[in-house]
């Protein structure tokens, strides 16, 4: 029974222009369906236009029907019941969707009490309910927390609780996990699913993660510029995507699944010396009235001569604290760091101390719309850095080889003179790239250098990346908290949880023998489709 | 947590009065020449004068201890002697606070009301007509310094149209009402701005929240919303300004006293700077540094009871 | 007049969203041209001399010898608007100016080094603001005298504290960008980082900012010589003019001191609208 219909959506803005163009989609009772699309695709805006929540004078024509009724041309009292008691959304970010001045019982009976006239008792009698039903631990106790004290993954819950308390019998999710850790991730989609099988709902899931989509999904819808490109069922669509951009789309999703013939790809070059070694490095953060943090114990890390380590971990688990110690961002309590046999100093004051340690390593860092000077253009990010450490050479020298550096990571001439804010993720990343580059450093630093980016421009950033690696034979300590992304990168990975090593091996046994339980647990969360059998 | 929080709020507190009551009372100290000859500019001062005024300024002491007895001083309720009244310097204050006191009162009541409710319709019509008409205003208003209020009004209200008098305070309550709306209304004009800015700058970020999203696709009615998620959570700043706003009410009560004849602390303070009387100046500023202070470090104890967070001490400020 | 603390006004400022690039922008740019003109050639343009007595014309009206009238000394109005213009113009912009430079010297200082330089200037900057600007001007005018130097300087260091917390704030959030860590990793020493790249993208917000504060030290420093303790008669200022002519006011002569009063709230408006038009392009121009 077709629970969800939309036809013929379209969205206008005041200004004229046109965000969706004619978007077609159904949800059946009990059915799960995937909206999956990178950003500015309007993959949030159809699911918003579920709700009636619309742009302010934006112009819509279609429909979008629930068990038979327009919500686009409802009445506004028709529409607020329809949102207490018909359908629901869970949103992408748990930390700004709930009200942090009020409590978590608020939260909850709020639309019951003020929406329905439910009395007090009857509404908190519901809300312990679908806390117990979102497997919090203590719902008569959470009602009565402010947000502030839960983390990200328990506030997600209560954001689905929240939405489960008027019994929808639609539920949008909103990319739920985006903002989330990978293990917490997978204990949501699992309280979604069961809620959803226990209710038989209809799920609308969007996000930008094909696999998950693929995994969690019975169809998948693929949006792309205000349009449905594909629609099938899941695995249809990630093994064999008809339209073109769903094929470059599927092509671009690092996964971690491991083909049973695949070996571990062959080191860029012979195992050469040791370029980075890092022995027994600890750090602990110790605040006034906070428990202290471990963001490092005793890690050892070594790379050799033109390897790419990778190292993976969750949020908290000290593999950002780890890179920012070894380019001297930050200072270590003990154990030491050398880079090509030479042991660095904690954080450099001096001119040559800072140049030489500038030599050594370089760092890419994580947000690309943050990581450039505003003020500069591409060709001068580079330039700065070239003058630095050449002096003597002539402007025009260096302005020859930082156009060169940026045509070398894809970067046109009319780009380098470009400032940051009219160029794209995609585009600042390989600035900053080239910026690293132009130091010549032994050791290259990639903070989480794609997790800002869509998939196809990671794809296109991470082409770069080892292109760079065949034609100069860089070293490379690739940190992610993404382990396809990893495993496209790097032969070698560590697992880093809450600041220490607990497996260290080539990635690919990670994936398939994993030995630490933190990294079964891991490899078990990352979501993907199984290539025999079912869904899971 | 909370005990903590108090007293360290009282500790900073604390300090910043010292600082600013030395500041005050050292600032003297900065003009050249003898300090004698300065507390009795333009007097003819007799022998047994200059030894009154050394004895009770202590100027024979080194300048610590000379700050000291005065800061001590102040804490048994003794601000020293007036030259120009032959006085108390706390009696000839204290026989003016009252009307000083009751003419911000009156204009902090305008503006907060006017402010709020202006801001809060701008925020919810946000880019439409009313939300730039009042803006409009607001800006125009904000360009009205208490000075100009007060010969437009007198002009208007007092002169043209007789509905108020133009001078002095009245007796009792009624009639001082009366007497002080013009004042008031002088006072509050250019300040409406702040309060109206803030309101519609914190609403309009609210609203733009993603909770505020949630609430309504939770089928919560538009003005539910409105009050429970919308405004509830942009008071924080709104609480912050008015604090802020008290020091300038009362500095503004020396110029809109002296334009309307009311005797109250701020046309003394001009009195006083104009009669070279410098400790009723010294006391003056300290009570408006005091007030304004103790006021801010109030309003900061209070933000917990607005926002939770803020007791956790994560809230961004 | 007090102020809520800069970043508020400032969000404040960027909030009023829509642009009018426009009708209230041009005028306001002509108005004040036209004062700072008049101010700057007041004896070629001034038709009279701003301290001539004319007993015959006491309170004249506007009239063709003299357009905005007289006061109670029978001086020319116009006369005195346009020398008044000097001190209300100037004096300003001395202040804003001063404050300017030592609030972004204060303001870099605390927020580039933090801890203990940070705390202390901190501190400063929190006993200064427990001032508002016309009580430190009022009290150096009882300290030094009647005039305006002392008070411009009073003012100087009572606005310095806006512009310090606004820079210092900026300057906090520019320094944990990854930007200036990119900087660091390439070898850069802290002090080019914080005074070749941090400071140049932190000072024309700060300066659009403090373009707002004329208006409100030019009110200021008119309701001190509203007052009588600024600018001294016979000289022209429109505070005095207004203090002068209060008397007359409940005679029914309201222009000598109405026309000063407005002539104080077109300039500080025009100062206000360019002001925030400025903070505003400037504000969607740098992601803050």
């Amino acid at each position: 029974m077709t629970l969800l219909e939309i036809s013929g959506l379209t969205l206008d803005l005041p200004n004229g222009k046109r965000l969706l163009h004619g978007i077609d989609l159904t949800v059946s009772v009990g059915e799960t369906v995937a909206l999956v699309g990178e950003s500015g695709s309007g993959k949030s805006l159809t699911a918003q236009s579920v709700l009636g929540l619309l742009p302010s004078g934006a112009q819509t024509s279609g429909q979008v029907l629930v068990e038979g009724s327009d919500v686009l041309t409802m009445k506004p009292p028709e529409l607020l019941a329809y949102r207490r008691s018909t359908a629901a959304m869970v949103f992408q970010d748990p930390r700004a969707g709930i009200n942090p001045m009020r409590t978590i019982g608020d939260h909850l009976t709020e639309a019951l009490r003020l929406g329905e006239g439910w009395s007090v008792a009857r509404a908190r009698e519901r809300a312990i309910e679908v806390l117990a039903a979102v497997d919090m631990p203590r719902p008569h106790d959470h009602l009565r927390q402010y947000p502030h004290e839960l983390s990200g993954g328990m506030l997600q819950r209560v954001m689905i609780a929240g939405a489960l308390a008027g019994s929808p019998r639609l539920l949008v999710c909103d990319e739920p996990t985006t903002a989330l850790d990978v293990t917490t991730q997978a204990q949501i989609l699992r309280v979604l699913a069961e809620q959803r099988d226990k209710r038989s709902m209809g799920l609308l899931f969007i996000t930008h993660d094909l696999n998950l989509a693929a995994s969690l999904c019975d169809r998948v819808y693929v949006m792309n510029d205000g349009r449905v490109g594909e629609e099938g069922p899941a695995r249809q669509v990630f093994l064999n995507p008809e339209t073109a951009y769903a094929r470059r789309l599927v092509a671009a999703t690092p996964t971690i699944t491991v083909q049973p013939n695949e070996v571990p790809a062959p080191a860029a070059t012979a195992p050469g010396p040791a370029v980075l070694e890092v022995r027994d490095l600890t750090k602990t953060y110790r605040a006034r009235g906070r428990e202290p943090v471990h963001a490092a114990k005793n890690v050892t890390v070594d790379i050799r001569r033109g390897d790419a380590l990778g190292v993976v971990g969750e949020s908290g688990s000290g593999k950002s604290t780890l890179a920012r110690m070894i380019v001297g961002l930050e200072r270590a309590d003990a154990g030491t760091i050398a880079i090509d046999g030479h042991t660095l100093k904690g954080q450099p004051r001096k001119r040559v101390d800072r140049l030489d340690r500038a030599r050594r390593v370089q760092m890419v860092f994580q947000d690309p719309y943050l990581s450039l000077d505003p003020r500069m253009t591409a060709s001068q990010a580079v330039e700065d850095a070239l003058h630095l450490h050449h002096p003597r050479l002539r402007m025009a020298d260096i302005r020859t080889q930082a156009l060169t550096l940026l045509s070398s990571v894809g970067l046109a001439t009319t780009q380098a003179e470009a400032l940051p804010r009219t160029l794209s993720g995609g585009q600042r990343q390989r600035v900053a790239i080239a910026r690293a580059l132009a130091i010549e450093p032994s050791l290259l630093v990639m903070d989480e250098a794609t997790s800002a980016l869509d998939v196809s421009v990671q794809a296109q950033v991470l082409d770069v990346i080892s292109e760079i690696r065949r034609e100069r034979g860089l070293t490379i300590l690739f940190i992610s908290h993404d382990l396809a992304v990893v495993r496209r990168v790097c032969e070698r990975s560590v697992v880093m949880r809450a600041g220490e090593i607990v497996e260290s091996a080539p990635t690919i046994d990670l994936l398939t023998r994993p030995q630490h339980e933190y990294t079964r647990l891991l490899v078990d969360s990352v979501p993907r489709v199984m290539l025999v059998g079912g869904n899971t | 947590m909370i005990i903590r929080r108090v007293v360290g709020k009282l500790g900073s507190l604390t300090l910043t009065l010292v600082l600013a009551s030395a500041l005050i009372f050292f600032s003297r100290f900065m003009v050249p020449g003898d300090p004698v000859s300065f507390l009795l500019r333009g007097r003819q001062p007799s022998p047994e004068a200059i030894a009154a005024v050394t004895e009770q300024f202590g100027l024979n002491l080194p300048p610590w201890e000379q700050y000291l007895r005065w800061i001590g001083g102040m804490f048994q309720g003794d601000f020293g002697r007036s030259l120009q009244f032959r006085d108390e310097v706390s009696t000839v204050i204290g026989d003016r606070l009252p009307v000083t006191l009751g003419l911000v009162a009156l204009a902090a009541v305008m503006i907060l009301v006017t402010g709020i409710v202006a801001g809060t319709i701008a925020a919810l019509n946000r880019g439409r007509l009313p939300d730039r008409l009042i803006l409009t205003v607001l800006t125009a208003l904000g360009a009205i310094p208490p000075f100009v209020g007060a010969i437009i009004l007198i002009a208007v209200f007092a002169v043209q149209l007789n509905w108020f008098p133009a001078f002095g305070s009245g007796d009792g309550f009624f009639d001082t009402i009366h007497h002080l709306i013009l004042p008031s209304v002088a006072m509050a004009i250019s300040f409406i701005v702040l309060i109206g800015k803030i309101t519609r700058m914190s609403m309009v970020e609210q609203l733009g929240r993603e909770h505020v999203q949630v609430a309504t696709s939770r089928g919560l009615k538009p003005l539910t919303v409105v009050r429970r998620h919308v405004f509830r959570n942009a008071l924080g700043p709104i609480f912050t300004v008015s604090g802020l706003l008290i020091a300038g009410l009362l500095v503004s009560t020396a110029i809109v006293e002296s334009a309307f004849g009311i005797a109250g602390v701020g046309s003394l303070l001009v009195q006083s700077v104009n009669r070279l009387d410098f400790p009723v100046v010294q006391a003056i500023v300290l009570l408006v540094v005091a007030a304004f202070v103790i006021v801010n470090a109030i309003v900061d104890l209070l933000q917990p009871l607005i926002d939770p967070r803020a007791a956790a001490g994560e809230a961004g400020r | 007049m007090s102020r809520p603390t800069p970043t508020m006004a400032l969000k404040v400022m960027r909030s009023t969203g829509h642009r009018r690039v426009t009708v209230s922008w041009t005028i306001s740019i002509v108005v004040l041209g036209l004062f700072t003109l008049a101010a700057i050639f007041a004896p070629l343009v001034a038709p009279y001399n701003p301290d001539q007595l004319d007993f015959g014309a006491i309170y004249a009206n506007p009239n063709l010898a003299h357009w905005l009238g007289t006061d109670s000394l029978g001086r020319d109005t116009l006369s005195r608007i346009i020398y008044g213009a000097r001190t209300a113009l100037l004096a300003p912009l001395i202040v804003v100016i001063a404050s300017t430079i030592l609030g972004i010297l204060l303001g870099l200082l605390a927020g580039w080094r933090g801890g203990w330089i940070d705390a202390a200037i901190g501190r400063l900057l929190d006993v200064l603001l427990s001032f508002p600007a016309l009580l430190i001007a009022i009290l150096a005018v009882a300290l030094f005298g009647k005039g305006l130097v002392a008070p411009v300087i009073a003012m100087s260091i009572a606005y310095a504290p806006f512009v310090a917390r606004l820079t210092r704030s900026l300057v906090i959030s520019e320094r944990a960008r990854p930007y200036v860590s990119a900087y660091r990793v390439q070898g850069f020493s802290g002090g080019w980082i914080a005074l070749r790249r941090v400071l140049p993208n932190v000072v024309p917000t700060v300066g659009a900012q403090s373009t707002l504060n004329f208006g409100y030290v030019l009110a200021e420093l008119a309701g001190l010589s509203f007052l009588g303790l600024g600018v001294q008669a016979p000289t022209a200022d429109w505070g005095a003019m207004i203090n002068e002519s209060q008397a007359g006011l409940v005679g029914g002569h309201f222009l000598p001191a109405l026309i000063p009063a407005i002539a104080v709230v077109i300039v500080v408006v025009a100062v206000n609208v360019i002001g925030e038009e400025i903070s505003e392009r400037i504000g969607g121009g740098t992601p803050a």
